[in-house]
Formats: structure tokens, sequence, C-alpha cells
């Protein structure tokens, strides 16, 4: 069974689900077939380290099919086959046909179109190609945001989606076709030794950087995958954006990079990662709030990547592997959680039919798989330990603390490093982030799942079925065994990692602070355990009374005097005013006596509002002036040809006095 | 046989002897204030009578009101698993383990933050805020504190970076911002008065005002298990404390912890609490101290 | 004699700092009347032999920064009533955030500049960017105009440092000028703050600006 076979397999389960999409059963059944015959060819490949190369004779579009699967490509694969499977049992009941008649069997065909060609674009060796499966892929997934097309909001997500999609995809048509000019045809292999190919990774950057949703260029983000479906933004939060990581780590494996680029893409990791989580404490919109911590957790991606650039330069393999590493680990942490996160929320949404935080709370009761498993899922992106998100922070900052002067005796020499300067920065940056995601999903999970009701819709709820369930179980179990056990995953990001620079040898041996890591996290997690449950046996034989929440004595106290979204983050976003710019419309009482008062806030997306609107603007009120020109009056036409043509006469006339 | 002896002795000892740090303090402030004040044992006895009492829980909590004050008890009590005590180093190091220290405090934060909002009141709401709010600035100050010790020392392991001797201006540049730090940790004046009575000006007491019996008991021990862990680190940072004997360094490292604590007492009774609006200013100086100590390391080639 | 020297011009990078975050402007007088004196304590540790000059120009400073420039700021404080800076342009914690920020890169400013090797070590020039750059945040930051006087003295506090890179060449002379021009303007400064709080009632600037007309 090689990988080759294994890819065939999968591909012909996801056709033969396209092809199935009027029956959900068969549909299901071709699509797990699919993605688990993905799965064994990716595990194939990262557990014996070989490279799969398929060079068939036949051409597509003119360019001969090239098709290539090694470390790297293997490792999004696998992500991109555990989360399609979690999505596609999750649709069953979440999108059910009964409920959407029209739109889940087509949304079924697009769905396995996404999967099929992000599949595609991971295993394809030739520009083309990659091109073709890329711009498929983002249509596809345009078609999944705007399933509810009857909504406006949905609507303009989706278009402001392929806006931004389209741009970054121009972008990558660019850098393509430049490569083709440049290396002679459109395949694609390691070409470091081509130094004049180097500027053209900031075209990359732009493109893929946009599909990866970095701050600025993720306007889309945010109201793309806070409309769409749930399993739609968890798949699109897990894997869709980490496309654009897969391409930039690809090409700046394979090519070579601008001496600032490592420089860049750090600092740009570093600004995602703190602008994203003060935006999503700004939001009180549960999915939205989510999309924001995708741009933060990407940020952290691109910390390690731009360091471990840096790394690659300046030949220091020790702190760079650790970077790259805690880099690459993150792309799958950050896929598992943030997919549980976005499930989790698909199931509140399914239940109370609102997205709005502060009108949830108290659904612990009713929903108490959802409210674990969703609190499993903030522990892991807030990076606590024993979990997973823990694991790839820490080989990051591990990374960033070995970047700093080796010895002390080395101080008057490197003190003048910037490598280290930049590592101090980002490292203080990045706790700074860690703080702020703990306080925001202290704030989700308080808000919408402890606590009381605070509307109707948040007390008629429950819980959600088996199929929605499972793929929630599966996520958050991968996410445990991520944290409890990070030595059994290491051997696929090392191997990930060699492709990536094939200096840093991938048969090294784990580093020993991981098997350190992973007993202590086991420790941990067993002690925490046997502490809750002694201490729930010790107040049940002392007793237990129930009483009313302390009021300090208030006459009548309500739930929604509960501590809102709003807020909660208030402290935080009142410091960071002058990025979010919130809207605030407040109508407060001026006599002495209670009457009726309300208070709203809103955190528009700025980028979007104060750069690209007034941008856009600008460019619409040009091109209005312009259209004055064309206005259907033939003398004046005439007139224009004559003024082309003195224009044409002082130019001779110009140029032949020369 | 003798690491596992020596780990579950220095646990011991470091659960047996952080209640005593809350009575030096509140002795201190009895001194200061011309009183006779409650014992240095109290917090011993209010354990012992909490242990033993029932719960009274409110209608609105999860299993999490109960399970939050265990799991961060836990993770407290392995965090001083972590710490060094002089030449003997610490039960359990490895390289990386002072931001698994740091992350163990984030997940006994959680669990506390998680357990208040459990009660669905605006009191522990606004509890939890300001304390999750001003653990962002802590966080940053922590991690330049640690940036300046390893730059120090070359290392990410608390056993190698709070092992060399200090002087000199960055010592005392980095004392003064861990000192900030340990203040704002533990919820002392002038970030929060533990004596308060009125809600609407707590931090720490909003949060646990409906946890009582065993629980409670859970979460005094684990905040003076807390100010136990920062006093040491912050006793370790200062002091040169390889070159002595074992007792030695135990009786140095007991005496300079007793001196921070009475100092904290000290802080305590001379200053009032400051205004919320005003507490990041004070962060922000922490933090500053912290940069200004790791600028020092880097520029000076020594602490 | 290098370690002494960067103590106190520390304690004088750390005054700016204190100056800057604070809300109370009594405060931010000793502030700058501390560093003053520390700054005026320096050319004695630079230079080697005590002329008499050196200890006159110094024991000058002293007395100038630290007590005569702040009696008249005081004496303006008293008369216009106020002693709180409430809403000053720049907040607080960003103005102080910003000013260590000028410090880190003066630093990292000064390492990089082509000085000569006896001030290679020493903290003379980036503490004087600093000074400097902590000046011009007071001036910009602040609405009352006595925190902005505050403010043009820590900015001279700056340059004077700046100018004891110099010492050996510059007569001492052109530093006691320029501290006589610095108490004459402080005088000044003073009088037309009495004469403008008698007329206006107020020392706010952002009120005094309706009078271009």
């Amino acid at each position: 069974m090689t990988p080759g076979d294994l890819l065939l397999i999968s591909l012909a389960g996801m056709v033969g689900g396209l092809l199935a999409h009027r029956s959900p059963r068969r549909w299901l059944a071709a699509t797990l077939v699919g993605a688990g015959a993905a799965l064994g060819a990716a595990v194939w490949t990262l557990a014996g380290g070989g490279v799969w190369d398929w060079q068939p004779d036949f051409r597509l579009g003119g360019e001969l099919v090239h098709l290539h699967l090694d470390g790297l490509s293997a490792l999004f694969l696998a992500l991109l086959s555990v989360l399609g499977a979690a999505g596609s049992v999750y649709a069953g009941e979440y999108w059910p046909d009964r409920r959407h008649p029209i739109s889940a069997p087509v949304g079924r065909v697009w769905w396995n179109g996404l999967l099929l060609f992000m599949g595609l674009v991971l295993v394809s060796a030739n520009g083309l190609h990659f091109l073709i499966a890329w711009e498929i892929y983002t249509v596809c997934a345009y078609f999944l945001i705007t399933q509810e097309r009857r909504k406006p909001a949905v609507r303009q997500a989706g278009w402001l989606y392929l806006a931004a999609s389209h741009f970054g995809t121009l972008c990558l048509f660019a850098f393509f076709a430049l490569l083709a000019v440049h290396t002679g045809g459109w395949d694609l292999k390691p070409m470091r030794d081509h130094p004049e190919l180097a500027p053209l990774f900031w075209l990359a950057l732009a493109g893929f950087g946009l599909k990866a949703g970095i701050f600025p260029l993720h306007i889309w983000l945010p109201s793309a995958h806070a409309n769409a479906p749930s399993h739609v933004s968890a798949i699109m939060s897990g894997v869709t954006i980490k496309m654009g990581i897969y391409g930039l780590m690809r090409f700046s494996g394979w090519l070579p990079t601008p001496a600032a680029a490592g420089w860049v893409v750090a600092a740009l990791g570093v600004e995602s990662a703190v602008l994203g989580v003060v935006f999503a404490l700004g939001q009180h919109d549960l999915k939205r709030l989510l999309a924001y911590h995708s741009v933060e957790n990407i940020g952290i991606i691109l910390i390690g990547l731009g360091f471990a650039m840096i790394a690659s330069a300046h030949g220091q393999p020790g702190w760079g592997r650790l970077a790259l590493a805690g880099a690459l680990l993150h792309v799958w942490n950050h896929g598992l959680f943030k997919a549980l996160l976005f499930l989790g929320a698909g199931s509140v949404l399914h239940a109370t039919g609102t997205r709005e935080m502060s009108r949830l709370g108290g659904l612990w009761r009713a929903m108490p798989w959802t409210a674990g498993l969703f609190t499993l899922g903030a522990m892991a992106i807030a990076g606590l330990p024993p979990l997973n998100g823990f694991v790839s922070e820490w080989l990051v900052f591990l990374g960033l603390f070995g970047a700093l002067p080796a010895h002390p005796a080395a101080l008057p020499a490197a003190g003048h490093d910037p490598a280290s300067w930049a590592a101090a920065t980002a490292a203080i940056l990045l706790g700074l982030t860690g703080a702020l995601a703990l306080a925001c999903f202290v704030k989700v999970c308080g808000v919408v799942f402890l606590g009381l009701p605070r509307s109707e819709a948040a007390r008629q709820v429950h819980e959600c079925g088996w199929r929605m369930r499972a793929p929630m179980l599966l996520l958050g179990a991968l996410c445990a065994g991520i944290g409890l056990a990070p030595v059994l995953f290491w051997p696929a990001v090392a191997c990930a990692s060699a492709v990536w620079e094939p200096a840093w040898l991938a048969d090294a041996p784990a580093p020993a602070p991981l098997l350190a890591l992973g007993a202590f996290h086991l420790a941990l997690a067993a002690l925490a355990t046997l502490a809750a449950s002694a201490l729930w046996h010790r107040v049940k034989r002392n007793g237990l009374a129930r009483a009313g929440t302390w009021d300090c004595g208030y006459a009548a106290p309500t739930a929604r005097m509960q501590y809102t979204a709003g807020s909660f983050a208030g402290t935080i976003t009142s410091w960071f005013d002058w990025i979010l710019r919130p809207h605030r419309h407040s109508h407060l009482p001026r006599d002495p006596f209670p009457a009726q008062a309300s208070y709203e806030e809103h955190t528009p997306e700025t980028v979007l509002e104060h750069v690209v609107q007034p941008a856009g603007a600008g460019v619409m009120w040009v091109s209005n002036l312009v259209r004055g020109l064309q206005h259907g009056r033939l003398q004046a036409y005439l007139f224009y040809l004559l003024l082309g043509l003195a224009g044409l006469i002082v130019l001779a006339l110009m140029g032949g006095g020369k | 046989m003798m690491p596992a002896l020596d780990m579950a002795l220095r646990l011991a000892a470091c659960l047996l002897l952080a209640p005593l740090l809350p009575g030096i303090i509140n002795r201190v402030k009895s001194w200061v204030a011309g009183r006779r004040g409650p014992p240095v044992l109290q917090l011993y006895y209010d354990l012992a009578k909490l242990w033993r009492k029932g719960v009274v829980l409110s209608t609105a909590v999860s299993p999490g009101h109960v399970a939050g004050p265990a799991v961060a008890w836990v993770a407290l009590a392995v965090a001083s698993l972590l710490l060094p005590l002089g030449p003997a180093g610490a039960p359990l190091a490895f390289p990386g383990d002072a931001l698994l220290f740091v992350y163990l405090l984030a997940l006994a934060r959680f669990c506390t933050a998680s357990a208040a909002m459990d009660a669905g009141s605006a009191f522990e709401g606004m509890g939890v805020v300001r304390e999750v709010s001003y653990a962002v600035i802590n966080e940053a100050a922590i991690i330049a504190a640690l940036l300046t010790l390893g730059v120090q020392t070359g290392s990410v392991s608390l056993s190698v970076m709070l092992a060399p001797p200090a002087a000199g201006a960055g010592a005392a540049l980095l004392a003064a911002g861990l000192f900030g730090v340990l203040l704002a940790e533990n919820c002392r004046v002038p970030f929060d008065d533990p004596n308060t009575h009125l809600e609407l000006t707590m931090i720490h007491e909003a949060m646990v005002l409906d946890h009582s019996g065993p629980p409670l008991a859970a979460i005094l021990h684990g905040a003076a298990l807390k100010l136990l862990l920062f006093a040491v680190l912050l006793a370790k940072t200062v002091l040169a404390l390889t070159s002595l004997s074992w007792l030695a360094t135990m009786g140095a490292l007991g005496a300079s912890v007793l001196v921070i604590v009475v100092l904290v007492g000290l802080v305590e009774s001379l200053l009032a609490r400051l205004a919320f609006r005003r507490v990041p200013l004070l962060l922000a100086t922490s933090f500053l101290l912290c940069v200004f100590a790791l600028l020092v390391a880097w520029k000076g080639g020594r602490l | 004699m290098t370690d002494t020297l960067n103590l106190f011009i520390g304690l004088a990078m750390g005054l700016n700092l204190l100056a800057l975050a604070s809300s109370r402007l009594p405060s931010v007088i000793r502030a700058a009347a501390l560093q003053g004196m520390v700054l005026g304590i320096l050319p004695l540790l630079i230079e080697h032999d005590w002329q008499w000059m050196v200890v006159l120009v110094s024991i000058g400073t002293i007395a100038v920064k630290g007590f005569v420039i702040p009696h008249l700021l005081r004496r303006a404080l008293r008369a216009a009533n106020i002693d709180r800076e409430m809403k000053p342009l720049i907040g607080f914690v960003p103005s102080l955030l910003l000013g260590a920020a000028a410090t880190v890169g003066a630093v990292a400013l000064g390492g990089v500049l082509p000085l000569l090797p006896e001030h290679a070590d020493s903290l003379l020039v980036p503490g004087s960017f600093a000074t400097v750059v902590a000046g011009f945040l007071m001036l910009m930051g602040r609405t009352k105009a006595i925190s902005q006087v505050c403010g043009y003295l820590i900015l001279e506090n700056g340059i004077y440092l700046f100018g004891l890179l110099l010492i050996n060449s510059t007569p001492l002379l052109v530093e006691a000028g320029i501290l006589l021009d610095l108490t004459v303007a402080v005088f000044v400064i003073g009088i037309i703050m009495d004469r403008i709080q008698k007329e206006f009632d107020t020392l706010d600037t952002n009120k005094l600006t309706t009078l271009h007309e």
C-alpha cells in the first residue's frame, strides 16, 4: 500500500461522496473513507520519513501533472483529513436535510469539493495546477459560506471573502507566473540556488498572507467565519487559513528568501498576535470572537516561522529548530482546538438560535457536554498546561529564549545582535498575548456557559445529539492527547521540519525537555482529577446546602445584572481604544429617579472601516469624476480626438527636436 | 527512592510553611497599628475549621465551583516543586520549566476565575474582570524578569536561572520590579486590600464571596502558597546562595523570605490602596523596572 | 568613576520617568529640581582636577536648578491655585511607556553612534537623548502651563548633559551663561503666568488657544 494507492482511494472516496450528495448516509460513508485514506497516506509519509513523487505522462491544462507528498504536505494533509471527517459527521445533524432541503445536499457537493481541492493544493508540485486547485477551493468555500444566502450579513460576508481572496490569488498568479518565467517552467521543486528569485517572496507573502489572515490583511476573516455555518467555520479556521501557512512554509523552504524576510514575517506575527486578541476581546458575537482568535494564533505560528527563517539565515539550528517545531505543532494544535471551539459554538447556536453572548448564560445545566468540551478547548487555546496549546507555545518560547546570548561571556559581543533584541521583544509580547487570550476565554466561558440565563433563548436549550458530540469528543481527546504525550508527535514535526530546512536533521531525537514536560503534564492531570474528586467527596461528607448567590441584601437581583461580554472586557478594551475605535450608543437617565436606559457598544473591523472603505470610497470618487468624460455627446468626443492629435504632434515635435 | 522522598519532603515543607506568611503579615500590620493582633498561626486554625465545615453552594453554580479551587491548588502545589531551594536545586528541573511555572500560575488563575463566574453575580464578575485585566501587565513583567535571568545565565530552567550571585543596579531594579509583581499577584495593598468589606473595592475577595468550607480552605491555602512561591522567587533573585552549606542556605533563604513578608506587611500598613484607575500606572512601573533590569543585564554584561 | 557617573545618570533617567508618570504638579517640580541637582554634581565627577571655576559653576547649578527655579515655580503654583494635571493630551500610562521606549531607544542609539572610547561605556549620550525626548513628551503632552515649564527644564537638563561631553573644550563660562539664561526665562515665565492667571483666571492652555485672534 503506497501513499499513491491510498491517495487514489481518497480521491475516489471524495468524488464518490460528491456524486452521492443526495443521500446523506452514502455521502458520509464515502467521505469518511476518503478522509481515512488520506490520513493513512499522510501518516505513512510522516512515520516513514519517505517522499512520494508521481509524474505520470499526461498533461492537464498544457502542463505535466506532478504530485509530491513529503513531510510538510503530509502534516497538513493529516490535519485536513481529521477535521474534514469531524466536520462531515457534525454536518449531518447540524445542517440536516429536513431543515435545509436545498442547501444541505448542495452544501455537501461544495464540502467535498473544498476538501478535495485543498488536498490537491497540498500535493501539487506544478505551479499551474496549484493555482487551479487554489482557485477552485476558494470558490467552493464561498458557496459554503453563503449557504444562508437570505441574510444580508451572510451575503456581505461572502462578497468580502471573495473579493479579498481574489486579491490574494492575483498576487499568487503574479508570483507563480514570475517564477515560471525565471525558472523556465511551471514545475515546483527546491530551487535554493537561484538567488534572483528572492524578491518574489514578497508577492507570496501578500498572497498567502491574505489567505492566512495576517493582520491587516485579515479583513475578510471575522465576517466570513462568523456568518458561515459552524462546520464550515471549523474547517475554514482549522485548515483553510493553514493553506496560507502551508504556502509560506513551502516557498520559504524551497525558494531563497530576501534577508529581511524573516524579520518581516516575525514582526507581522507579533502584531497579528497582539492585535488579533485585542480585537477578539472587543467582540460580543461568539463566532466573530473565535475568528479573531484565529488571527492571533496565525500570528503565533508566524512568530515561530519568522524566527526559524532568521535562524536559518544566520545558521543557528539550535533554537531555530525549536521555533519551527513550535510553529508546525501550533498549526496542528490550533486546527484541533479552534475546530473544537467552533463546533461547540455551533452547538450553542443550534440550541439557542443566537450568537450574541450577552443573551446567553447558564448553558452548562442543559448542555453539559458542550460546556465541558468548549471549556477544554478554551483552556487549550489559552495555552494552559496540561493541554496541547501550551506545548506549542512553550516550544516557540524556547526558541525565542534560545536566541538570547548563549553564554554570559559572549554578552558584550552579542549585545548588538539584533536577533536577540527582537527575540526578547517577541517573548514579552507573546506572554502578553497569552494573558489577553486567558482573559478573553474566561469571559467567553463565564458569560456563555456559567452563571444564570440572561434571556428566554438561553433558558429553552437542549443538548446536541451524538452526531454533533462525537466529533467534539474526538477533537477534545486529541487536544488532551497531544498535551499529555507530546513526545509521540515529535517525529511527525521533525519530519516536516527536515523538509523545510534539510540541514536540520530529521532523526535528531526529541529534545529531552519534551519528555519531561509530557511526564509533568500526566502527573498534573492525574493529581488535578484526584484533588477535584477528593474535594467533592469531602464536601459531600461535610454536608451540602443550597442558597441563593450573595447579593449584598439587594432586593431584586436579576440575571441581567451579571457581567456581559462588553463590560467584562471593558477595562482592557479601554486601554486599546486607539485601535479598536468602538461605536458607543448610550441613552442614560438624567433624573434622580430610575428610568429606562440603554447602552450599546460595538467594535467594527478597524482596518476595513478606516483603511479599506475610505480607500474604496476614494477610488469610487475618482471613477465618478472620470465617468464624467463619458456623457454621450458627439461634439465632445470629436474634441477629445482633436486633443489627442494635438498631444501627439507636441510629442513628435519634442522628440524630433532632440 | 531518594529523589521521591526529597520531592515529598519539599512539598510537605512548602505546604506546611505557607499559611505562616499571611499570619506574619497580619502581625506586622497589628504592630504598626498598635494592636495585639491575631496569633501568627491564625490561618492554620482557620483552615482546620473550614475543612471541617459544611458547604453552602449557590443554586446557580456548576460542579466547576468545587473542582476549580481543587485544580488551582494542585497547579500551585506542583509549581512549588519547580522552584530551586539553594544548592540542592529543584526536585523537578528541565529546560523551559520557568515558562511552565508561569503558565501553572495562569492555570490557577483560570480555575479560580471560572469558579467565580459560576456564581452568576455581578460582584464576582467585578473581581474576575480586575484580576484578569491586571494579570495581563503582570505577565509581561514576569516574562521580562525571566528574560533578564535568562540573559544573565543563558538558560531557561529556574534551577540554573536563580543560581548565580547577583549584584549591582540591575539586581536592585529586578528586585523592585518583582516586588511590585508580588504585591499585584497576591492582591496586596496598593493593588487590593485583603481586609476590605466593600464588594465594589475588592479583587481577590470578591472572587471568593460564594465559596465556603473545604473549597474556601483550598483557596486560602493556595493564596498563601502563591505568596510563598513569589517570596522565594524574589529572595533567590537577589541573594547569592550557592557558596554556602545546606543549612546556612536554608537559614538565609528563610530569613530573606521573612524580611520580604515583613516588608509586605509594612507596605500594607503604610500605604493606601490605589484607586483602580491608577493601578495600571503602577503595574506599568513594575513592568518597566523589569525591562530596565533586562537592559542593564544586556548592556553591562553582568547584572 | 564611570560606574558612579552611570549611577547618577541612571538616577536622572529614572527621574524623567517619574516626572512623566506624576499627575501631581509639586511632584513634577520636585523631580525636575532633583534631576537638576543630580546633573549639577556631574562636572565635579568628570573633571579630575577641580579648578575654582568648576566648583563655582557646579554649586551655582545646584543652587539655581535645585532651589531658585523650583521656588519660583511653587510661587506660581500657589498663585494659580492648582495642584494636579487632570486631563493631559497624552495619558499618564502612554507617556510613561513612550518615555521608557525612548530610554531603551536612546541606549540602543548610543551603542551605534561613533563615540570616543572614553564616552563609549558611559550613559552620557543615551541619558541626554532620553532626557531630551522626555522633556519633549512633557511639553507636547500636558495642558497645564506649569507642567510645560517643567518639561522645558527637563529638556534643558538633557542638552546640558550632552554638553558635558565637551567639558574639556567648552569653557564653563558657556555653561554658566546657559544657566543664567534659564533662570531669567523661568523668572519671566513666572511673571507672565501670574499675569495670565490674574487676567483670565485660568492657566489651562486649552482655553488659552482662543487668544490667537
